[in-house]
């Protein structure tokens, strides 16, 4: 499943009002719907989100998976531009609404081998973080054949999706 | 916890106390709630404004006309009466050093004695304990109500503020008054010169570590327009700064004439501090 690296899901930058609880309840609802307390999670981010998956996961009452062979739910982190308004982090860029309906696109239908061939230069021009995101391809290969898009939404000028996928 | 009477509120929190006169001479607004009905929609105003407490008082704190118990509680006690009847709500302080005066405006549904004359009358402290209710106990220097400070001078202003205000807060508690409703206030101007409520100002921390909950009364005071050199009517800036400082130190209550201008000054200076969270936050957090 994925969800995307907004540093405000944390706690630590938690306000009296939260700008994003309805990315923050699908997020927190999503990773329950992943991992069974007690159970551990691989996961496919950035080093940055390694703290934002173990907050989410631990909501979940899971930890974090070492990286190996062995099968376990796999959360990935990432999400499309940073560019896509006047007001974004990274201002306005024309190309990110081509390039996040092209993202958005592989990632519902879903088509492992476009996200395999993610442009990873226009990516980080549009301040994109599509790393991690061939994982979830990976995810469809070994079997997972719906996806379920619980969000997806730029409410800050940043391409968010919370996606499941299921068998 | 600190309790106000009737109302609770937790540890985290800072409210502010509006001033309301019911004075002809007051000398911030000059009499312009002297009349009931004004001074009642003063209190409609401030509470729509965001006030938790409203500061009823029938004498000025400067010298003027000798205004007896009888004539203060005229002034006070319905007055308290209505206010508690359409805001039940809010809290209800009367600034009052008469012990009589506060048995009847308690009686009426105040919550607070604020004591802006450090326990010049001795039984105002049974008066909060048999009610109660909360009482601020403040520092004068031992200066007899309603008198200006002439030639004052302290070895120590900071020490002599917490010692005076925290020995009556214990006279307060042997009185029987609860622990959670004992407020301590350093009193600037109250028999002090202006240095002596820069110091205070300064050194507030001094008082917050005291563990006793802080109010701090610096709107529009003279030692704001001393140190600025400007009138009443164009010392809001100057409070405000006073202001931010007491509110980085932690006091807790504000009494103010400036309502809006005050919230948004101690809010922000808590967040400062690390006391407050930031009403809401997402740049460069997205």
């Amino acid at each position: 499943m994925l969800v995307p690296g907004a540093l405000a899901l944390l706690p630590e930058y938690a306000g009296q009002q939260d700008p994003l609880a309805e990315l923050r309840a699908a997020c927190h609802a999503a990773v329950a719907w992943l991992c069974e307390p007690g159970e551990t999670v691989a996961v496919h981010c950035e080093h940055q989100s390694l703290r934002l998956a173990r907050h989410l996961v631990g909501q979940a009452g899971g930890t974090l998976h070492p990286i190996d062979d062995r099968p376990a739910p796999t959360l990935v982190i990432g999400n499309g531009s940073a560019r896509r308004t006047e007001k974004a982090p990274g201002h306005l860029d024309p190309r990110a609404a081509s390039f996040d309906a092209d993202l958005g696109r592989a990632l519902t239908r879903p088509d492992p081998a476009a996200l395999a061939a993610i442009d990873g230069r226009l990516a980080r021009e549009l301040w994109a973080d599509v790393e991690s995101l061939r994982w979830l391809g990976e995810e469809v290969l070994s079997g997972s054949e719906r996806v379920v898009v619980d969000y997806d939404d730029d409410p800050f000028g940043v391409q968010y999706w919370v996606l499941r996928l299921e068998s | 916890m600190l309790r106000l009477g009737r109302h609770a509120f937790t540890d985290d929190t800072t409210l502010m106390m509006a001033i309301v006169n019911r004075t002809p001479d007051s000398f911030y607004d000059r009499g312009a709630t002297w009349a009931e009905d004004r001074a009642f929609e003063r209190v409609a105003l401030v509470v729509e404004q965001g006030a938790e407490i409203v500061d009823i008082g029938g004498i000025k704190a400067a010298p003027g006309a000798e205004i007896d118990a009888a004539e203060e509680k005229s002034r006070v006690v319905d007055f308290v009466a209505r206010v508690r009847d359409a805001f039940p709500s809010l809290v209800i302080s009367v600034d009052t050093w008469r012990a009589e005066v506060g048995d009847a405006v308690c009686r009426a549904g105040a919550d607070v004695l604020n004591d802006a004359w450090g326990g010049a009358d001795p039984e105002l402290v049974d008066v909060a304990a048999a009610h109660d209710v909360a009482i601020i106990c403040t520092h004068t220097g031992g200066a007899t109500p309603r008198t200006r400070p002439y030639r004052v001078e302290y070895n120590d202003v900071v020490a002599s503020a917490i010692a005076d205000t925290t020995a009556y807060a214990a006279r307060a508690l042997a009185a029987g008054v609860a622990r959670e409703s004992v407020v301590i206030d350093p009193a600037h101007d109250f028999g002090k010169n202006t240095f002596h409520s820069l110091e205070l100002t300064r050194r507030l921390a001094e008082m917050v570590d005291t563990g006793w909950p802080v109010l701090v009364s610096l709107s529009n005071k003279d030692f704001v327009g001393e140190t600025l050199d400007k009138p009443v009517g164009e010392r809001l800036l100057g409070t405000l700064a006073a202001t931010a400082v007491c509110a980085t130190a932690g006091a807790r209550i504000y009494r103010v004439h400036e309502v809006v201008e005050t919230r948004q000054v101690v809010d922000m200076a808590w967040a400062i501090a690390g006391r407050r969270l930031p009403a809401r936050a997402i740049r460069g957090l997205q």
